[in-house]
């Protein structure tokens, strides 16, 4: 198509084309009357319609995108946000973050043996159960369980129905794991309530017996006195005693402890919050005769009498 | 800060009128040689690298499309100017393999051109430029009495194929009614009612393109047999 060249700016052209339309073009060494046959034309912006259409397919756009966020959101709330968390204790301390289909999304460690259980271990998208049974067979490969050990499971989940169907499963399946193997106790925590379940498992047989133990929140246990004399609380009776030392250059030689229960066989229970202390052998010791040999051989002594004990160890 | 406000305000008044948008092209012309050297890995020669032409109609067209959304005026009319030289020197690589009428022929270096016979008259194609170009300046000067200048009639063009048909229906309306055309010559005024009852089109687009139509139907007087000759395409598939 021909353009008469109607008019010249410095910036631009004006054309008049031969259906009668006036167009702006760039100035390529115009001069007014002359006609060409292609310049290159002002884009124009876009019109009313281009812009219906570019809002519209905007408009799609963000909306298929809040879609595909509402999908997405969902697919992370059931595949890849933690729900529920099981805590796994041999020994080792393991801590399985699970989505809502109970497939493991994190493992972590929660203590030096639990990450030495997990190294080189990725159990990450398998299902709960075979990861504890192949964390039992690592466990057991490691020497972290034998003959007569108990596992436990601290389950944490935000519904009561999900805590027991974990730790049925949980308890059915380590049990019938093991029954060709070991005798092992099977402890399900309720992390929430404390409420605990043991069941003892034996060789080649179903679980034994099963056992529910209702126990006290810990901060029921924390706040639970020690001892009658405690210098804390509201017991408190006033008097801190800490100048009765038995120990050093003021020791007075009076060393105040019981003498230990004869019938007491059985270890202290640690969860009571009991320090056993008032069990201790010390009358029994030769700790009167070396008053002022001072700490060293005092320490010495207990340190056999805690042997002897053993209560701490035996537990 | 201060600079990019009085830019952007230099820029929104730029939009409205071409005076000022020629302003501002003068003023940034260093700007646009800088973006053209830019591309070019050279400086433009004015008057002879056609980019530089592009990189104005380019700043031009950045005036048009400009939004305070866009950011930067200075930034978005860099990357205008560069799109368009590259569109240019594509479009350009597309006419490589034609030969220019410059390839010197013969072993004289004579210019191709110069050794084809083009059957035109050069002094007689000076002298129908020079007709053209008096006709263009008369109209001009009638259309300045009706407040229209061709620019403006170039921002009032219709865009729509559809619209410019229903354009066409009224010019053509007026050219079977010369008394139309009486009547604008001599009220400097678009007879708009008369025309859009007689030809079918609507009032509205008819007011929406006044300058449009005055400039076609001033054109369809009497004294510009020239431009009327070019505008060869402009009653082909018009009905009333």
């Amino acid at each position: 198509m021909n353009y008469m060249v109607m008019e010249c700016h410095p910036g631009y052209a004006v054309l008049l084309d031969e259906e009668g339309r006036f167009r702006k073009a760039a100035n390529l060494h115009y001069e007014v009357g002359q006609t060409v046959c292609d310049p290159v034309l002002m884009r124009e912006g876009p019109s009313r319609q281009q812009k219906l259409i570019r809002w519209a397919s905007g408009s799609f756009a963000a909306v298929a995108a809040c879609f595909m966020m509402l999908i997405g959101l969902r697919y992370y709330q059931h595949n890849l946000a933690a729900y529920s968390s099981i805590y796994l204790t041999i020994n080792p301390e393991v801590q399985m973050d699970l989505n809502r289909q109970g497939d493991v999304i994190r493992l972590e460690g929660g203590n030096e043996d639990g990450r030495q259980l997990l190294e080189g271990y990725t159990g990450k998208g398998k299902d709960k159960i075979t990861v504890t049974d192949e964390l039992i067979d690592r466990a057991i490969e490691m020497g972290f369980l034998s003959e007569g050990g108990q596992i436990s499971f601290s389950i944490d989940t935000p519904d009561e129905a999900l805590f027991r169907e974990y730790g049925e499963e949980l308890t059915d399946e380590v049990l019938r794991h093991l029954q060709d193997r070991f005798t092992i106790t099977v402890e399900i925590v309720n992390s929430q309530t404390g409420e605990t379940e043991s069941t003892e498992g034996t060789q080649n047989s179903a679980p034994a017996s099963q056992e529910i133990i209702s126990v006290p929140a810990p901060s029921e246990q924390e706040t639970a006195p020690a001892d009658d004399d405690t210098d804390y609380g509201p017991a408190g009776d006033g008097v801190t005693d800490y100048g009765d030392s038995d120990y050093g250059p003021g020791s007075d030689g009076v060393t105040d402890y019981t003498a230990p229960a004869e019938t007491a066989e059985e270890p202290p229970e640690a969860d009571s919050g009991s320090s056993s202390y008032g069990e201790s052998s010390y009358d029994g010791s030769n700790y009167e005769d070396d008053d002022d040999d001072g700490g060293d051989d005092d320490s010495d002594d207990s340190d056999d009498d805690d042997g002897d004990d053993g209560g701490d160890d035996d537990d | 800060m201060n600079d990019e406000h009085k830019i952007i305000q230099q820029v929104y008044a730029a939009k409205e009128d071409m005076e000022e948008a020629d302003r501002l092209i003068g003023a940034y012309m260093p700007f646009i040689r800088a973006e053209t050297a830019k591309f070019l890995r050279r400086p433009p020669i004015e008057g002879h690298d056609d980019e530089l032409s592009i990189a104005m109609i380019a700043f031009h067209e950045a005036i048009r499309g400009y939004s305070r959304t866009r950011g930067a005026f200075l930034k978005y009319a860099a990357m205008l100017i560069r799109s368009r030289l590259i569109d240019y020197q594509r479009s350009e690589r597309r006419h490589q393999e034609t030969v220019s009428l410059d390839t010197p022929a013969g072993e004289d270096d004579t210019p191709l051109g110069d050794t084809l016979a083009d059957g035109k008259d050069e002094s007689e194609e000076l002298l129908i430029r020079e007709a053209t170009r008096a006709e263009i300046e008369e109209l001009s000067r009638q259309m300045q009495e009706f407040g229209v200048s061709l620019t403006d009639v170039a921002e009032n063009c219709p865009r729509q194929q559809r619209t410019l048909l229903a354009c066409r229906k009224a010019l053509w309306y007026a050219k079977e009614h010369p008394e139309l055309l009486e009547e604008l010559l001599q009220t400097k005024r678009l007879p708009v009612a008369r025309l859009s009852a007689g030809s079918g089109t609507e009032r509205k687009t008819l007011e929406r393109h006044r300058k449009y139509m005055v400039a076609l139907l001033l054109i369809y007087t009497n004294g510009y047999e020239i431009i009327r000759g070019h505008l060869t395409q402009v009653m082909k598939g018009v009905a009333v």
